[in-house]
Protein backbone atom coordinates (compact mmCIF):
# COMPACT_ATOMS: atom_id res chain seq x y z
CA UNK A 1 0.00 0.00 0.00
CA UNK A 2 1.28 3.42 -0.71
CA UNK A 3 2.44 5.48 2.37
CA UNK A 4 -0.62 8.25 3.06
CA UNK A 5 -0.01 11.91 0.66
CA UNK A 6 0.68 13.67 4.38
CA UNK A 7 3.24 11.73 5.62
CA UNK A 8 5.30 11.88 2.24
CA UNK A 9 4.14 15.92 2.42
CA UNK A 10 6.34 16.25 5.70
CA UNK A 11 9.26 14.20 4.83
CA UNK A 12 9.50 16.68 1.33
CA UNK A 13 8.84 19.77 3.86
CA UNK A 14 11.93 18.98 5.94
CA UNK A 15 13.86 17.80 3.09
CA UNK A 16 13.44 21.01 1.78
CA UNK A 17 15.16 22.78 4.96
CA UNK A 18 17.51 20.44 4.27
CA UNK A 19 17.08 17.26 6.81
CA UNK A 20 18.56 14.69 4.98
CA UNK A 21 17.88 12.22 7.25
CA UNK A 22 14.16 12.94 6.06
CA UNK A 23 14.83 12.97 2.71
CA UNK A 24 15.96 9.19 3.26
CA UNK A 25 12.86 8.30 4.57
CA UNK A 26 11.40 9.82 1.54
CA UNK A 27 13.36 7.92 -0.73
CA UNK A 28 13.12 4.49 1.55
CA UNK A 29 9.68 4.96 0.95
CA UNK A 30 9.05 6.22 -2.70
CA UNK A 31 12.19 4.47 -4.68
CA UNK A 32 10.76 0.90 -5.32
CA UNK A 33 7.42 2.66 -7.16
CA UNK A 34 9.67 5.35 -9.32
CA UNK A 35 12.25 2.28 -10.32
CA UNK A 36 9.16 0.58 -11.41
CA UNK A 37 7.77 3.24 -13.19
CA UNK A 38 11.10 4.08 -14.93
CA UNK A 39 12.15 0.70 -15.67
CA UNK A 40 8.67 0.08 -17.38
CA UNK A 41 9.46 3.50 -19.72
CA UNK A 42 13.12 2.69 -20.10
CA UNK A 43 12.55 -1.39 -20.12
CA UNK A 44 16.81 -1.62 -19.42
CA UNK A 45 17.93 -1.62 -15.32
CA UNK A 46 20.83 0.52 -15.67
CA UNK A 47 19.08 3.47 -17.80
CA UNK A 48 16.56 3.74 -14.97
CA UNK A 49 19.03 3.45 -12.29
CA UNK A 50 21.14 6.36 -13.91
CA UNK A 51 17.10 8.11 -14.61
CA UNK A 52 16.21 7.46 -10.70
CA UNK A 53 19.55 8.95 -9.05
CA UNK A 54 19.27 12.14 -11.36
CA UNK A 55 15.43 11.89 -10.49
CA UNK A 56 16.25 12.00 -6.38
CA UNK A 57 18.93 15.08 -6.84
CA UNK A 58 15.94 17.16 -8.64
CA UNK A 59 13.89 16.45 -5.93
CA UNK A 60 16.24 17.42 -2.99
CA UNK A 61 16.85 20.44 -5.38
CA UNK A 62 13.29 21.17 -5.63
CA UNK A 63 11.77 20.33 -2.67
CA UNK A 64 11.23 24.18 -1.57
CA UNK A 65 9.45 24.52 -4.80
CA UNK A 66 6.98 21.71 -3.85
CA UNK A 67 3.74 23.03 -3.36
CA UNK A 68 1.03 20.29 -1.19
CA UNK A 69 -1.83 22.16 -2.30
CA UNK A 70 -1.06 21.66 -6.72
CA UNK A 71 -0.16 18.28 -6.00
CA UNK A 72 0.11 15.06 -3.86
CA UNK A 73 3.92 14.21 -3.35
CA UNK A 74 3.55 10.91 -5.02
CA UNK A 75 2.27 12.65 -8.43
CA UNK A 76 5.05 14.95 -7.98
CA UNK A 77 7.59 12.51 -8.18
CA UNK A 78 5.97 10.67 -10.92
CA UNK A 79 5.79 13.17 -13.06
CA UNK A 80 9.57 14.42 -12.34
CA UNK A 81 10.33 10.22 -13.23
CA UNK A 82 8.11 9.90 -16.64
CA UNK A 83 9.35 13.18 -17.85
CA UNK A 84 12.90 12.08 -16.99
CA UNK A 85 12.24 8.76 -18.90
CA UNK A 86 10.58 10.53 -21.94
CA UNK A 87 13.64 13.04 -22.65
CA UNK A 88 16.05 10.36 -21.85
CA UNK A 89 14.36 7.78 -24.69
CA UNK A 90 15.77 8.30 -28.55
CA UNK A 91 14.60 5.02 -28.84
CA UNK A 92 14.77 4.74 -32.84
CA UNK A 93 13.63 0.77 -33.18
CA UNK A 94 11.77 0.15 -29.59
CA UNK A 95 12.17 -3.33 -28.52
CA UNK A 96 9.14 -5.87 -28.45
CA UNK A 97 6.59 -4.90 -25.24
CA UNK A 98 5.90 -7.65 -22.71
CA UNK A 99 2.75 -8.49 -21.86
CA UNK A 100 2.02 -6.64 -18.52
CA UNK A 101 -0.11 -3.45 -17.05
CA UNK A 102 -1.67 -2.85 -20.40
CA UNK A 103 -2.76 -6.82 -21.45
CA UNK A 104 -3.56 -7.61 -17.91
CA UNK A 105 -5.85 -3.57 -18.30
CA UNK A 106 -6.86 -5.29 -21.32
CA UNK A 107 -7.94 -8.76 -21.03
CA UNK A 108 -10.68 -7.21 -17.88
CA UNK A 109 -9.06 -9.25 -15.42
CA UNK A 110 -9.20 -7.53 -11.80
CA UNK A 111 -5.25 -6.68 -11.80
CA UNK A 112 -4.34 -3.27 -12.49
CA UNK A 113 -7.62 -1.55 -12.19
CA UNK A 114 -8.96 -3.30 -9.50
CA UNK A 115 -5.22 -2.13 -7.28
CA UNK A 116 -6.32 1.55 -8.85
CA UNK A 117 -9.88 1.67 -7.62
CA UNK A 118 -9.02 0.84 -3.88
CA UNK A 119 -6.67 3.73 -3.74
CA UNK A 120 -7.56 7.19 -2.29
CA UNK A 121 -6.35 9.15 -5.08
CA UNK A 122 -6.82 6.87 -7.63
CA UNK A 123 -10.53 5.43 -7.09
CA UNK A 124 -12.14 8.04 -9.63
CA UNK A 125 -9.33 7.72 -12.20
CA UNK A 126 -9.79 3.92 -12.27
CA UNK A 127 -13.80 4.69 -12.30
CA UNK A 128 -13.16 6.67 -15.67
CA UNK A 129 -10.63 4.62 -17.29
CA UNK A 130 -13.80 1.58 -16.91
CA UNK A 131 -15.98 3.89 -18.97
CA UNK A 132 -13.40 4.47 -21.86
CA UNK A 133 -13.55 2.40 -24.54
CA UNK A 134 -11.53 -0.72 -24.37
CA UNK A 135 -8.93 0.72 -27.16
CA UNK A 136 -8.86 4.11 -25.57
CA UNK A 137 -8.13 2.46 -22.56
CA UNK A 138 -5.33 0.63 -24.45
CA UNK A 139 -3.60 3.43 -25.89
CA UNK A 140 -4.06 5.46 -22.90
CA UNK A 141 -2.39 2.60 -20.84
CA UNK A 142 0.34 1.55 -23.24
CA UNK A 143 1.15 5.48 -23.74
CA UNK A 144 1.10 5.85 -19.61
CA UNK A 145 2.73 2.80 -18.78
CA UNK A 146 5.02 2.03 -21.39
CA UNK A 147 5.81 5.68 -22.71
CA UNK A 148 4.48 4.64 -25.83
CA UNK A 149 4.74 7.73 -28.53
CA UNK A 150 1.88 8.30 -31.33
CA UNK A 151 4.16 6.56 -33.56
CA UNK A 152 4.96 3.28 -31.59
CA UNK A 153 1.32 3.00 -30.70
CA UNK A 154 0.52 2.84 -34.26
CA UNK A 155 3.08 0.29 -34.65
CA UNK A 156 2.28 -2.18 -31.61
CA UNK A 157 -1.37 -1.78 -32.34
CA UNK A 158 -1.33 -2.37 -36.35
CA UNK A 159 -3.55 0.89 -36.71
CA UNK A 160 -2.89 3.92 -38.54
CA UNK A 161 -1.28 6.39 -36.71
CA UNK A 162 -4.40 9.27 -37.46
CA UNK A 163 -6.77 6.38 -36.03
CA UNK A 164 -4.27 6.17 -32.62
CA UNK A 165 -4.00 9.89 -32.47
CA UNK A 166 -7.88 10.16 -32.57
CA UNK A 167 -8.12 7.31 -29.30
CA UNK A 168 -5.89 9.08 -27.49
CA UNK A 169 -7.24 12.50 -27.82
CA UNK A 170 -10.90 11.55 -27.18
CA UNK A 171 -9.98 9.15 -24.63
CA UNK A 172 -8.03 11.94 -22.81
CA UNK A 173 -11.39 14.08 -23.29
CA UNK A 174 -13.63 11.69 -22.01
CA UNK A 175 -11.35 11.29 -18.99
CA UNK A 176 -11.32 14.85 -18.27
CA UNK A 177 -14.83 15.30 -18.47
CA UNK A 178 -15.62 11.89 -16.35
CA UNK A 179 -13.15 12.93 -13.67
CA UNK A 180 -14.43 16.56 -13.44
CA UNK A 181 -18.22 14.60 -12.78
CA UNK A 182 -16.86 12.86 -10.20
CA UNK A 183 -15.30 15.98 -8.43
CA UNK B 1 3.37 29.34 -34.50
CA UNK B 2 2.55 29.37 -30.86
CA UNK B 3 -0.83 27.95 -28.86
CA UNK B 4 -1.32 30.35 -26.71
CA UNK B 5 -4.84 31.87 -28.34
CA UNK B 6 -6.02 28.37 -28.77
CA UNK B 7 -7.54 26.77 -26.23
CA UNK B 8 -8.34 23.54 -27.27
CA UNK B 9 -4.98 22.84 -28.87
CA UNK B 10 -3.14 24.29 -25.64
CA UNK B 11 -5.61 21.94 -24.23
CA UNK B 12 -4.89 18.50 -26.25
CA UNK B 13 -0.72 19.36 -25.93
CA UNK B 14 -1.01 19.74 -22.31
CA UNK B 15 -2.77 16.56 -22.31
CA UNK B 16 -0.73 14.62 -24.51
CA UNK B 17 2.87 16.15 -22.84
CA UNK B 18 1.58 14.56 -19.36
CA UNK B 19 0.62 11.63 -20.90
CA UNK B 20 4.09 11.04 -22.73
CA UNK B 21 2.81 10.95 -26.53
CA UNK B 22 4.49 13.80 -27.42
CA UNK B 23 7.75 13.72 -29.06
CA UNK B 24 11.03 14.99 -29.89
CA UNK B 25 10.46 18.43 -31.59
CA UNK B 26 7.14 19.32 -30.69
CA UNK B 27 7.65 18.17 -27.14
CA UNK B 28 10.79 20.36 -26.86
CA UNK B 29 8.55 23.44 -28.68
CA UNK B 30 6.09 23.02 -26.00
CA UNK B 31 8.77 22.83 -22.77
CA UNK B 32 9.93 26.36 -24.07
CA UNK B 33 6.68 27.62 -24.44
CA UNK B 34 5.32 26.65 -21.06
CA UNK B 35 8.76 28.32 -19.55
CA UNK B 36 6.86 31.61 -19.91
CA UNK B 37 3.58 30.93 -20.50
CA UNK B 38 2.55 29.96 -16.40
CA UNK B 39 -1.35 29.55 -17.88
CA UNK B 40 0.18 26.41 -20.49
CA UNK B 41 2.25 25.35 -17.05
CA UNK B 42 -0.50 24.78 -15.28
CA UNK B 43 -2.50 22.95 -17.80
CA UNK B 44 0.51 20.69 -17.56
CA UNK B 45 0.35 20.24 -13.84
CA UNK B 46 -3.53 19.64 -13.80
CA UNK B 47 -3.20 16.77 -16.49
CA UNK B 48 -0.18 15.40 -14.45
CA UNK B 49 -2.49 15.40 -11.27
CA UNK B 50 -5.55 13.63 -13.29
CA UNK B 51 -2.83 11.13 -15.11
CA UNK B 52 -0.34 10.22 -12.12
CA UNK B 53 -2.63 8.04 -9.67
CA UNK B 54 -2.05 5.45 -12.55
CA UNK B 55 1.92 5.11 -11.37
CA UNK B 56 -0.51 3.20 -8.46
CA UNK B 57 -0.31 0.19 -10.60
CA UNK B 58 2.76 -0.04 -11.59
CA UNK B 59 4.42 -2.97 -9.75
CA UNK B 60 7.02 -1.66 -7.15
CA UNK B 61 11.05 -2.70 -8.06
CA UNK B 62 13.26 -2.38 -5.09
CA UNK B 63 15.87 -0.48 -6.79
CA UNK B 64 20.02 -1.41 -6.22
CA UNK B 65 21.53 -0.09 -2.95
CA UNK B 66 24.20 1.73 -5.29
CA UNK B 67 21.34 3.89 -6.38
CA UNK B 68 20.86 5.69 -3.13
CA UNK B 69 24.72 5.53 -2.54
CA UNK B 70 25.05 7.62 -5.97
CA UNK B 71 22.66 10.02 -4.93
CA UNK B 72 24.14 10.86 -1.48
CA UNK B 73 27.97 11.17 -3.52
CA UNK B 74 26.32 13.58 -6.11
CA UNK B 75 24.72 15.60 -3.33
CA UNK B 76 27.90 15.59 -1.56
CA UNK B 77 26.07 14.25 1.66
CA UNK B 78 28.98 12.09 2.53
CA UNK B 79 31.96 14.73 2.68
CA UNK B 80 30.51 17.81 4.22
CA UNK B 81 28.89 17.83 7.88
CA UNK B 82 25.59 18.07 7.41
CA UNK B 83 23.38 20.84 9.15
CA UNK B 84 21.02 17.93 10.83
CA UNK B 85 23.90 15.61 11.70
CA UNK B 86 25.69 18.62 13.81
CA UNK B 87 22.28 19.27 15.20
CA UNK B 88 23.00 15.54 16.79
CA UNK B 89 26.77 16.72 17.93
CA UNK B 90 25.31 19.63 19.72
CA UNK B 91 22.42 17.44 21.18
CA UNK B 92 25.22 15.36 22.49
CA UNK B 93 27.88 18.12 23.65
CA UNK B 94 27.82 21.12 22.68
CA UNK B 95 30.79 23.02 24.56
CA UNK B 96 32.15 24.50 20.67
CA UNK B 97 28.64 25.72 19.80
CA UNK B 98 27.67 27.09 23.30
CA UNK B 99 31.81 28.40 23.00
CA UNK B 100 30.32 30.30 19.35
CA UNK B 101 27.68 31.38 20.80
CA UNK B 102 29.21 33.49 24.17
CA UNK B 103 31.62 35.28 21.38
CA UNK B 104 28.61 35.88 18.96
CA UNK B 105 26.77 37.25 21.95
CA UNK B 106 26.68 41.00 22.66
CA UNK B 107 27.54 41.33 26.42
CA UNK B 108 24.45 41.55 28.18
CA UNK B 109 23.97 44.27 31.04
CA UNK B 110 22.36 41.59 33.52
CA UNK B 111 25.00 39.70 33.20
CA UNK B 112 22.70 36.66 32.73
CA UNK B 113 22.90 35.84 29.01
CA UNK B 114 19.34 35.19 27.57
CA UNK B 115 18.67 31.41 27.94
CA UNK B 116 17.34 30.20 24.83
CA UNK B 117 20.13 31.15 21.76
CA UNK B 118 19.85 30.37 17.69
CA UNK B 119 22.40 31.33 15.93
CA UNK B 120 21.76 30.93 11.76
CA UNK B 121 23.94 30.78 9.33
CA UNK B 122 24.21 31.34 5.63
CA UNK B 123 25.18 27.31 4.41
CA UNK B 124 26.69 29.20 1.28
CA UNK B 125 29.15 30.55 3.27
CA UNK B 126 28.96 28.75 6.90
CA UNK B 127 29.26 32.60 7.86
CA UNK B 128 27.04 33.14 11.15
CA UNK B 129 24.36 35.90 10.16
CA UNK B 130 21.43 36.07 12.20
CA UNK B 131 21.47 35.68 16.45
CA UNK B 132 17.65 35.29 18.41
CA UNK B 133 17.27 34.88 21.99
CA UNK B 134 15.28 35.18 24.56
CA UNK B 135 14.88 34.57 28.04
CA UNK B 136 13.49 31.07 29.57
CA UNK B 137 10.64 32.72 30.70
CA UNK B 138 10.16 35.39 28.21
CA UNK B 139 7.93 35.58 25.30
CA UNK B 140 10.01 38.38 23.14
CA UNK B 141 12.18 36.48 20.86
CA UNK B 142 14.91 39.32 20.06
CA UNK B 143 17.11 39.15 16.76
CA UNK B 144 19.92 40.19 15.84
CA UNK B 145 20.77 40.70 11.99
CA UNK B 146 25.14 40.61 12.17
CA UNK B 147 25.00 40.72 8.61
CA UNK B 148 23.95 44.05 6.97
CA UNK B 149 23.16 42.79 3.73
CA UNK B 150 20.16 41.15 4.93
CA UNK B 151 17.38 42.51 3.03
CA UNK B 152 15.00 42.03 0.85
CA UNK B 153 12.46 44.19 -1.59
CA UNK B 154 9.03 42.62 -2.59
CA UNK B 155 9.27 39.70 -0.51
CA UNK B 156 9.29 38.55 3.60
CA UNK B 157 11.63 36.92 5.51
CA UNK B 158 9.84 34.76 7.62
CA UNK B 159 11.47 32.55 10.90
CA UNK B 160 10.55 29.10 11.65
CA UNK B 161 10.93 27.10 14.76
CA UNK B 162 12.05 23.48 13.38
CA UNK B 163 10.73 21.25 16.39
CA UNK B 164 12.43 17.45 16.70
CA UNK B 165 8.70 16.44 16.12
CA UNK B 166 6.69 17.31 14.05
CA UNK B 167 6.52 20.35 11.43
CA UNK B 168 7.66 23.84 10.98
CA UNK B 169 6.27 26.33 13.39
CA UNK B 170 5.84 30.27 12.05
CA UNK B 171 7.81 32.67 14.55
CA UNK B 172 6.67 35.42 12.58
CA UNK B 173 8.77 37.79 9.65
CA UNK B 174 11.71 39.60 10.56
CA UNK B 175 13.16 42.88 8.96
CA UNK B 176 15.52 45.63 10.13
CA UNK B 177 12.47 47.22 11.69
CA UNK B 178 10.95 44.34 12.99
CA UNK B 179 13.47 42.63 15.10
CA UNK B 180 11.45 41.76 18.43
CA UNK B 181 9.25 39.04 17.43
CA UNK B 182 6.69 37.73 20.46
CA UNK B 183 6.51 33.67 21.24
CA UNK B 184 3.10 32.26 21.59
CA UNK B 185 3.96 31.02 24.90
CA UNK B 186 7.45 31.72 27.03
CA UNK B 187 10.46 30.74 25.46
CA UNK B 188 10.64 27.00 27.82
CA UNK B 189 7.47 25.80 26.20
CA UNK B 190 7.63 27.66 22.58
CA UNK B 191 11.72 26.45 22.24
CA UNK B 192 12.40 23.74 24.40
CA UNK B 193 11.65 20.68 21.60
CA UNK B 194 13.13 22.83 18.89
CA UNK B 195 17.03 22.45 18.13
CA UNK B 196 17.04 24.48 15.39
CA UNK B 197 15.40 27.56 13.45
CA UNK B 198 15.20 28.57 9.91
CA UNK B 199 14.75 31.50 7.83
CA UNK B 200 12.74 31.09 4.21
CA UNK B 201 12.20 33.36 1.52
CA UNK B 202 8.43 33.94 1.54
CA UNK B 203 5.99 35.95 -0.41
CA UNK B 204 5.59 39.90 0.94
CA UNK B 205 3.38 39.01 4.15
CA UNK B 206 5.26 35.57 5.07
CA UNK B 207 3.87 32.43 3.82
CA UNK B 208 0.15 31.65 2.75
CA UNK B 209 0.20 28.05 3.90
CA UNK B 210 1.32 28.58 6.82
CA UNK B 211 4.64 26.04 6.11
CA UNK B 212 7.76 27.84 4.59
CA UNK B 213 7.36 27.73 0.99
CA UNK B 214 10.12 29.84 -0.25
CA UNK B 215 13.82 28.62 -0.24
CA UNK B 216 15.56 28.09 2.93
CA UNK B 217 18.48 31.23 3.27
CA UNK B 218 19.46 30.48 6.55
CA UNK B 219 19.53 27.53 9.57
CA UNK B 220 21.04 27.07 12.49
CA UNK B 221 21.16 25.35 15.97
CA UNK B 222 19.18 26.21 18.74
CA UNK B 223 20.59 25.62 22.20
CA UNK B 224 19.42 26.21 25.77
CA UNK B 225 21.90 28.36 27.53
CA UNK B 226 22.13 28.73 30.73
Amino acid sequence: MAPPARALEGLVERAALGDRAAFRSLYQATSAKLYGVALRILRRADWAEEVLQECYVSVWRHAPDYRAERAAPMTWMTSIVRNRCLDWLRRPNPEPLEDGVLESLESGNPGPLALLEQGRDSAALARCLRGLEARQRQAIALAFFDGLSHAELARHLREPLGTVKTWVRRGLARLRSCLELQG
Amino acid sequence: MNCRDKPELRERLAAEYALGTLRGRARERLKRWMRDDPELMNEIRAWETRLGPMAEAVEPVAPPARVWRQVEQRLDFRTKSSFWKTLGLIAGGAAAALAAVAVLLPPQREGIPASYVAVLSDPKTQRPVIVASAGRKDTALHVKLLDPAIRVTGRSLELWALPRDGKPRSLGLISEQKLTLTLAAAADQSLGDVPALAVSLEPQGGSPTGQPTGPVLYTGPCVKYW
